[in-house]
């Protein structure tokens, strides 16, 4: 299944994307989690600012793998082995000089089961500004505020700011750890399958939540669900085992792709 | 047809086999709750054990009339009598110089005796000589000084004890050569006879004249001393010579005493002479170590006087202890031979037992309706004998096991014979039969909570770091080296550690105490300088050791610390300690360094704690989800940030537990505390001297504790505390671990 790198990218997307500033982009990524099996082969993909860009394929195809890059959480991992270059803002962020914890900052992160830390509402929201050397109570106060309106969270807790987060709803939970991830101001948000434990009407919700941050963050968001693809994002990235396949404008790949695999993904032929 | 029989037998299968899973059911549930009440059970069982020893500690004193007849000799003073040693044998010692023995159970007259009195001649006072033995001596108004002792010793016929009353005349003499005191009467009469045979008397006759007469059995030479100069005008109203004779005390009408010393037989001083009451000094005696002077007077009161070392190194008399009053004039004490009770009797016959250590009056009751002429303890205090003047003799049983061990004297200070204050002391059993036992429990506890917090102290903060760091930092590889090596020390017998302990480390740490006292600095210092070192390495170089493997650069380090101090303590000692920290520290500081010290202890001990603490903390630190630590470092937390804010809080629980647990293993730690300290009872947070834990003391004292002595049931009570303390620091760990818990481990 030889797929042509350089034309994951239409031409027309090419162009599209000339217009956006880019602010993640790989260059020729690989990666090993052991030194036989490679988890991403050579994707090159930008990504443009204030956007929602969706990661859609099968499962295991390495759409958490690529999202997990742009954080370096991957890191964590014992004996993995990245080859090419991630570059944030034009910044290769495995330069020396990157400091991770503040890469991490920028760059936050929801993940696919909420997962809230055993604290209060607050202290949760709290806990990323203070890591980060913020104590002043009265401007986390606000940013706590701020970041719970965001989500779309605050109407609900206000209240019980105080109580301990693990007594939310599931839906609320996952929102609180949108609100927590936007408490550190970042600039990207990288979301894997935020929706994907949640009921409709939760999801609903944090499908609205994302549609009120597009304007002010640069989302990539994983999802496993197509119609929430085509419904959040601008751009879409299909993948299949390892390889980027396709980046398209959303519009364009789920009604007209460029490529064969593509069209036989999204028509349900095979996933 | 054989279809349905078929079906039907397979359904009856199906069904037996159910009964049979039912069956087996129940009989598992059974086993497995007869096992569970067990355990409670036996525990149980254990606490009753240690409480049923330990309770008769508690019990009161009591004194109850045992045995009572009239000598029918009405017309002949009874001057003195006592018991044997079995409580069979009792005997009297009339006026005109008669002693009939009897026997204690019936009433009937054994045996009579008689000393060699001359025709119509009479006997004034007599006075029991000996606490181990029924010497005593009389003064007739012939003025001869008559020394006897009526001896009952067990005859053993056929496995039957029969006592064999027998009189022994040991001297006969004048009271005086010179004709002074002759045919006068006396008023007051003492007598000693100490443990080399020489005897000593003391009388004061109706001109209010005193006396004192010595026999120095070795050299068979009489002393004798006329103290009419030393006494001024006021009437003497009681004597008292000490067992070994070293010492008079007179009590006067004034409500003062003297002291005189008779050590020097050929000369008696006045040693000191103080007030003592308001009212006059009617009946004194030393109490048993011929140190405690107790003392009685005519208004009632009852008291105990110690010498206590003054600034100027004399010793002056001081009141201790105070006793309840008796409403009328205290006529006579009288000592026990076994402890430091003794008993008081005023003359309306009220009797009083008191015990000096605790200043307790232990029971009160009015002993005779007529006036007692004269009482004693039996030689093992068991019992006392009575007499009155209308010879009607009653014999007493004495219940007081454990006089000493009140609340207060277990867990308050107490102020003992010798001491200049009021102290906690533990000193269970002494060289001799005067020696008094000190039961504080205080300074074991002290012990055990001293050791239990050196070995904290050395063993939490290792433990806890090593868990954090094969937890959350150690790669792989190394977590499975480190883990189960930790693990397996909880395997060594602490038997072994205590060994190690008390004869290897404790001798090193003495011999190279600067080296010691330099390792941790040194560390501290190096495992900086390594940060940095570490710091100024050039990020490209640092990324490519594995994670986790950054703190195994610090190893380099610690052995560079570990050489530097062997190096440098010597150049240091020799210039900054004179040569010698020990004996700088101890001259310089005053600090004592003990070779088995605490600081051993917590080192050794610490071994036998880190394991536990380890294991418990380590598997409640990896327990928490990785999704938490992943989100804190998606945060842009730091790992250091991660640990201490989200992984150490949401372990909390687990690691309170196994502190608990450390601790729980260290108070009942038993072998190590004992073999790696002096087991000194002292109470001194000092790391440089030992200490004695309950369980060391328990396994220490054992051997010398009869069953059922007061030593034998401290040391349960000993075992209940540490049970309960045990029991309390578990229940306390579950209760908050369960808490924190609840509270932080939600994942
Ligand atoms: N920590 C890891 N160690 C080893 N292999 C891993 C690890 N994480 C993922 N993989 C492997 O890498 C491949 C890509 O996994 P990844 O989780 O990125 O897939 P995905 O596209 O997110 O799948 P899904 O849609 O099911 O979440 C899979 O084959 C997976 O088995
Ligand atoms: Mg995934």
């Amino acid at each position: 299944m030889a797929i042509n790198i350089s034309t994951a990218i239409s031409r027309e997307t090419v162009s599209e994307l000339l217009n956006e500033n880019i602010v993640i982009q790989t260059n020729n990524l690989s990666l090993y989690y052991t030194p036989e099996k490679s988890a991403l082969k050579n994707v090159n993909i930008q990504i443009p600012e204030k956007k929602v860009t969706a990661f859609i394929g099968p499962s295991g195809c390495g759409k958490s793998t690529l999202l997990r890059n742009f954080n370096r959480m991957n890191d964590l991992i014992p004996g993995i082995k990245i080859e090419g270059k991630i570059l944030i803002n034009g910044k290769n962020i495995y330069d020396p000089d990157v400091e991770l914890e503040d890469l991490r900052k920028r760059v936050g992160m929801v993940f696919q089961k909420s997962n809230p830390f055993p604290m209060s509402i607050w202290e949760n929201i709290a806990f990323g500004p203070k890591v980060n050397g913020l104590s002043n109570k009265k401007d986390i106060d606000e940013i706590v505020e701020e970041s719970l309106r965001q989500a779309d969270l605050w109407k609900e807790v206000k209240e019980r700011l105080n109580e301990s987060a693990l007594d939310l709803s599931g839906g609320q939970q996952q929102r609180l750890c949108i609100a927590r991830a936007l408490a550190n101001k970042p600039e990207i948000i990288l979301m894997d399958e935020p929706a994907s434990a949640l009921d409709p009407i939760s999801t609903g919700k944090i499908e609205e939540t994302i549609d009120e941050l597009r304007n002010n963050y640069t989302i990539v968001i994983v999802t496993h669900n197509m119609q929430q693809a085509a419904r959040i994002s601008d751009y879409t990235a299909f993948m299949m085992v390892g390889e980027l396949v396709e980046f398209n404008d959303t519009n364009t790949l789920f009604t007209h792709p460029d490529k064969k695999l593509t069209e036989e993904y999204i028509t349900g032929r095979f996933g | 047809m054989s279809l349905f029989i078929e079906k039907e037998l397979k359904e009856s299968n199906i069904s037996k086999y159910r009964k049979k899973a039912l069956r087996n059911n129940k009989i598992a549930g059974i086993i497995i709750s007869l096992g569970g009440y067990g355990v409670v059970l036996s525990i149980t069982a254990i606490l009753l054990f240690l409480i049923y020893e330990a309770v008769p500690l508690s019990f009161s004193a009591a004194i109850e009339e045992f045995s009572f007849f009239n000598s029918k000799n009405k017309n002949e003073k009874i001057m003195l009598a006592g018991l044997d040693r079995y409580v069979e044998v009792e005997y009297l010692v009339f006026e005109n110089g008669i002693i009939n023995f009897y026997s204690v159970s019936d009433g009937s007259l054994l045996k009579v005796e008689k000393l060699p009195l001359k025709l119509n001649e009479k006997i004034l006072c007599a006075d029991k000589g000996s606490l181990s033995n029924e010497i005593f001596s009389v003064v007739t108004d012939s003025s001869r000084l008559i020394v006897a002792e009526a001896r009952m010793l067990p005859n053993y016929d056929r496995n039957k004890r029969v006592i064999v009353p027998e009189l022994k005349i040991k001297s006969i003499s004048n009271l005086s050569d010179e004709d002074d005191s002759k045919n006068r009467s006396i008023k007051l009469f003492k007598y000693s006879k100490n443990e080399d045979g020489n005897d000593f008397w003391a009388w004061v006759n109706d001109r209010n004249e005193l006396f004192v007469k010595i026999f120095e059995a070795e050299e068979e030479v009489f002393y004798f001393h006329s103290l009419i100069d030393q006494v001024r005008d006021v009437e003497i109203t009681s004597l008292a010579i000490t067992q070994n004779g070293e010492s008079l005390i007179v009590g006067e009408n004034s409500g003062e005493l003297l002291w005189f010393d008779i050590s020097d037989y050929n000369e008696v001083k006045l040693k000191d002479n103080w007030k003592a009451s308001a009212s006059a000094v009617s009946a004194i005696d030393f109490l048993i170590g011929d140190n405690a002077l107790a003392l009685g007077t005519t208004a009632g009161e009852v008291q105990v006087w110690f010498p206590i070392r003054t600034k100027n190194n004399n010793f002056k008399f001081q009141r201790i202890h105070r006793f309840k009053s008796h409403d009328s004039a205290v006529s006579e004490i009288f000592v026990s031979s076994r402890n430091r009770s003794f008993i008081s009797i005023d003359e309306s016959n009220v009797l009083q037992l008191n015990y000096s250590t605790t200043s307790e009056t232990q029971v009160k009751f009015t002993a005779s309706t007529n006036s007692i002429t004269t009482a004693s303890f039996s030689p093992k205090s068991d019992a006392l004998i009575i007499a009155d003047e209308q010879a009607n003799i009653g014999i007493f049983k004495v219940d007081n096991d454990h006089p000493e061990t009140t609340i207060d004297a277990l867990f308050g200070k107490m102020w003992y014979e010798g001491y200049d204050s009021p102290e906690f002391v533990w000193q269970s059993t002494g060289g001799t039969d005067e020696f008094e036992s000190k039961f504080s429990l205080i300074p074991l506890i002290f012990g055990t909570f001293k050791g239990t917090l050196y070995a904290m102290l050395f063993s939490v903060p290792l433990a806890l770091f090593a868990a954090i760091y094969v937890s959350q930092f150690a790669p792989k590889k190394v977590a499975r080296i480190i883990k189960p090596t930790i693990e397996i020390m909880a395997a060594l017998p602490s038997v072994v550690i205590g060994f190690l302990a008390g004869l290897y480390f404790s001798p090193l740490f003495q011999e190279h105490l600067m080296t010691v006292l330099l390792i941790p600095v040194l560390i501290i210092i190096m495992f900086l300088v390594s940060v940095f070192v570490w710091k100024s390495i050039p990020e490209i170089k640092r990324v490519k050791f594995a994670k986790g493997t950054d703190l195994l650069f610090v190893l380099p380090f610690l052995v560079i610390s570990f050489l530097l101090a062997a190096g440098v303590s010597n150049i240091l000692e020799l210039n900054l300690f004179d040569g010698n920290i020990n004996q700088w520290m101890y001259e310089v500081l005053g600090i004592n360094y003990d070779q088995r010290n605490s600081f051993v202890v917590g080192f050794a001990l610490g071994f036998a704690v880190v394991p536990i603490i380890f294991t418990i903390s380590e598997d409640s630190l990896s327990n928490v989800p990785q999704s938490l630590t992943s989100a804190s470092f998606a945060l842009g937390a730091s790992p250091w940030q991660t640990v201490v804010r989200i992984v150490l809080p949401a372990a909390a629980g687990g690691i309170f537990s196994a502190i608990m647990l450390g601790l729980g293993r260290a108070i009942g730690e038993t072998m190590i505390v004992l073999m790696a300290t002096g087991n000194t009872p002292i109470m001194d947070l000092s790391p440089f001297n030992g200490f004695r834990a309950m369980s060391a003391s328990i396994a220490v004292e054992i051997p010398e504790a009869p069953v059922d002595g007061t030593l034998y049931r401290v040391l349960f009570l000993t075992a209940l505390l540490l049970f309960a303390f045990t029991f309390a620091i578990n229940s306390v760990a579950a209760l908050i671990g369960d808490r924190l818990r609840k509270k932080y481990a939600r994942f």
